[in-house]
């Protein structure tokens, strides 16, 4: 199978001369259509920066990143904007909710920038909403949501849009272990039933234990990979 | 796009207390800038009105050169056919004619030099406010003895005259070149609050100051005023065209009176001034209230362009958010306002008797609305926060997600 995204000889560096820190450096990695991938380190290890140029929020100084074979380099502003909004789903570790925007709106965000109909969009998102365990909570507001739910509607906003891949820097961190365990649960959840593809990063090796694949990085190099079968 | 306003909608209804201030600024910007020219406006017609209705009239007609030297073997040319446009003319609202020289008045107690004008006191007080201006005694009468004779204030002091003193004038008579006399008896005394007028004016009756300067029927002066004084301002009608016939010349206050005008020039100037002052400081308060708005927002821009909005979309959200400050506070600006020119309009500013430049306001100064107020000062605010957002709005759509995600973590 085509990878979704593939980077090669990645680096990334800050800095310069004495104070450089090469937060990426020479990584070559392929994510698969269907994994649920996670990219683990310690703190510093480079694994948002890693996410952050797989995702085409940032630009490398070495090396490429390959979004559905196509070189991010190659793309317009827009084209690499428009690329996001149609094929990556983004969750962060917190605050990522629009905070004047409703749980429903916050889902129906991504698919009113790709023009899709109404009545689709409301039929979607109220499913997706139930889906991950929102029924009846989708006119609150973010600040009316507790943490765990509000990464919830952030799982939620970025499946409803149908991205080929959703990239996840360390969305438990920010929730005690249970509610992270459950969130985790459920991203796994929708990767089984959907094949949404995921890559998430954590330090958290419970979190870890739910992985199909695991990378490891450390200062900014992979310095390992795992992979396990599911039973 | 329905997002965007939905969006900067509940931005701008975010942090209240920010968008009030930023309301409030703008808004009073335009109230200022409202009441700023309501004032302006009053003040230079009041001005006009004070300088030209007081005496002179909005306009005057001499034969070409008079004004050099005031010299009286050049008087009005064909006035007859001039006063027949005059009377038709559908712009004049009134029009007079005046004799003038210089000549000495003499009491028992002194003896000085003025200038004497002889008018038809019916049309002359159609024109000029001379017979409001009567303080003691009467203004002159057809009916009554010939030698009648109107003295200021200042004038009636030094000659140490009241009403019913005797005085004598004495012209020059250009028929037979011998100074002509004449016994006069003062019939009021006037105040114009003008130290030229009431020290250096005297006024008698047209037809005897015509005998005295052996002039025949000839005039000096005709004055006239429009229906409505500010047209006297405008060279480009054609009534002085039609009016500048037979060597004649009509003028308007703006050439008659050079000072006065250059005066009321000002006015415009200080108002660019005024506005320019008030443009920067808003302009600087709303960039700032902007920028406040957005730094606090990077994290937030940065999910949202990392979730796949375009940044011409943020820059519009931003314009958007911009736009909708600018028209709430170009409402809540023309109300303020309007109402600050309305009060003080009933109020009214009474400068009493100071005066500028020599003009003493005669009138009470009430602010003006106008339509420009409500047609090119809005715009101008309009424009200027506008502008004041574009800025602003750049540098959103220019956040780094990277940079923007990486710093609130
Ligand atoms: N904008 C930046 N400027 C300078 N250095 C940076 C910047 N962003 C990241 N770094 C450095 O790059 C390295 C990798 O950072 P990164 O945030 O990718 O690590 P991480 O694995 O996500 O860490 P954590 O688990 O704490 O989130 C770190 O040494 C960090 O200090
Ligand atoms: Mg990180």
């Amino acid at each position: 199978m085509k990878p979704v995204i593939e980077t090669r000889q990645l680096g990334r560096f800050y800095g310069e001369g004495d104070t450089l820190v090469r937060a990426l450096h020479q990584v070559d990695l392929q994510i698969e259509p269907g994994e649920f991938t996670a990219i683990v380190g310690p703190s510093g290890s480079g694994k948002s920066t890693l996410l952050q140029l797989m995702g085409g929020l940032d630009n490398p100084d070495e090396g490429t990143v390959l979004l559905k074979e196509k070189a991010i380099s190659e793309m317009s502003g827009r084209e690499l904007s428009d690329f996001r909004r149609d094929h990556i789903g983004f969750i962060f570790q917190a605050y990522n909710l629009i905070p004047v925007l409703s749980a429903a709106e916050n889902c129906e965000y991504i698919m009113l920038l790709q023009g899709i109909p109404a009545a689709e969009r409301k039929a979607r998102v109220y499913a997706m909403l139930e889906q991950v365990g929102l029924k009846g909570k989708e006119q609150r507001l973010p600040n009316q949501l507790s943490g765990g739910q509000q990464q919830r509607v952030a799982v939620a906003r970025a499946m409803v849009s149908r991205p080929d891949i959703i990239l996840a820097d360390e969305p438990t961190a920010n929730l005690d272990s249970q509610t992270g365990m459950d969130l985790l649960d459920m991203m796994h959840e929708l990767n089984r039933q959907q094949g949404m593809t995921f890559v998430f990063s954590t330090h958290d090796p419970k979190i870890m234990e739910r992985a199909s694949r695991l990378i490891h990085i450390e200062d900014g190099r992979v310095i390992g990979e795992q992979r396990r079968d599911e039973g | 796009m329905n997002l965007i306003f939905k969006l900067a909608l509940r931005n701008i209804a975010r942090n209240k207390r920010r968008t009030a201030l930023t309301v409030l600024l703008i808004s009073m910007t335009l109230a200022l800038l409202i009441f700023s020219d309501g004032y302006m406006k009053a003040m230079s017609d009041v001005m006009i009105r004070s300088a030209t209705r007081l005496y002179p009239g909005d306009a005057q007609i001499h034969q070409v050169g008079y004004r050099a030297e005031y010299d009286a073997e050049l008087p009005v040319n064909s006035p007859d056919a001039l006063l027949e446009k005059l009377q038709s003319h559908p712009l004049v609202q009134s029009y007079t004619v005046r004799t003038m020289d210089f000549g000495m008045v003499s009491s028992t107690a002194n003896n000085l030099s003025v200038q004497v004008v002889g008018i038809r006191a019916e049309s002359e007080a159609q024109v000029s406010k001379l017979k409001q201006s009567i303080v003691a005694g009467r203004y002159l009468s057809d009916d009554d003895a010939e030698t009648q004779i109107l003295i200021g204030t200042r004038l009636a002091e030094e000659l140490e005259a009241k009403p019913g003193d005797r005085l004598v004038v004495s012209l020059n008579n250009y028929e037979t070149q011998e100074i002509e006399q004449r016994l006069f008896r003062v019939t009021g005394i006037f105040k114009m609050n003008s130290k030229f007028f009431d020290e250096g004016l005297v006024f008698i009756q047209l037809p005897l100051a015509q005998q005295m300067l052996g002039l025949g029927s000839a005039i000096h002066e005709i004055a006239f005023n429009f229906q409505q004084e500010t047209l006297s301002g405008d060279k480009s009608l054609a009534i002085w065209r039609e009016l500048s016939i037979a060597n004649n010349l009509a003028e308007g206050w703006k050439t008659l009176m050079p000072e006065l005008a250059s005066m009321i020039g000002m006015f415009d100037y200080s108002m660019f001034i005024v506005g320019g002052i008030l443009f920067v400081v808003a302009i600087l308060g709303v960039v700032n209230a902007m920028f406040m708005s957005i730094y606090e927002r990077t994290y937030e821009f940065g999910v949202i362009l990392a979730i796949g909005t375009r940044r011409l979309t943020i820059f519009k959200l931003i314009m958007t958010e911009g736009l909708m400050l600018c028209l709430v506070s170009l409402v809540i600006g023309a109300v303020i306002g309007t109402v600050a020119v309305l009060w003080v309009a009933h109020m009214g500013i009474d400068y009493g008797d100071m005066d500028f430049s020599g003009v003493a306001l005669a009138e009470v100064l009430r602010p003006e609305l106008r339509w420009q107020q409500f047609t090119e000062l809005p715009f101008a605010v309009f424009l200027m926060t506008m502008l004041a957002s574009v800025y602003p709005a750049i540098h959103a759509a220019r956040i780094v997600p990277a940079k923007a995600l990486h710093r609130s973590l």
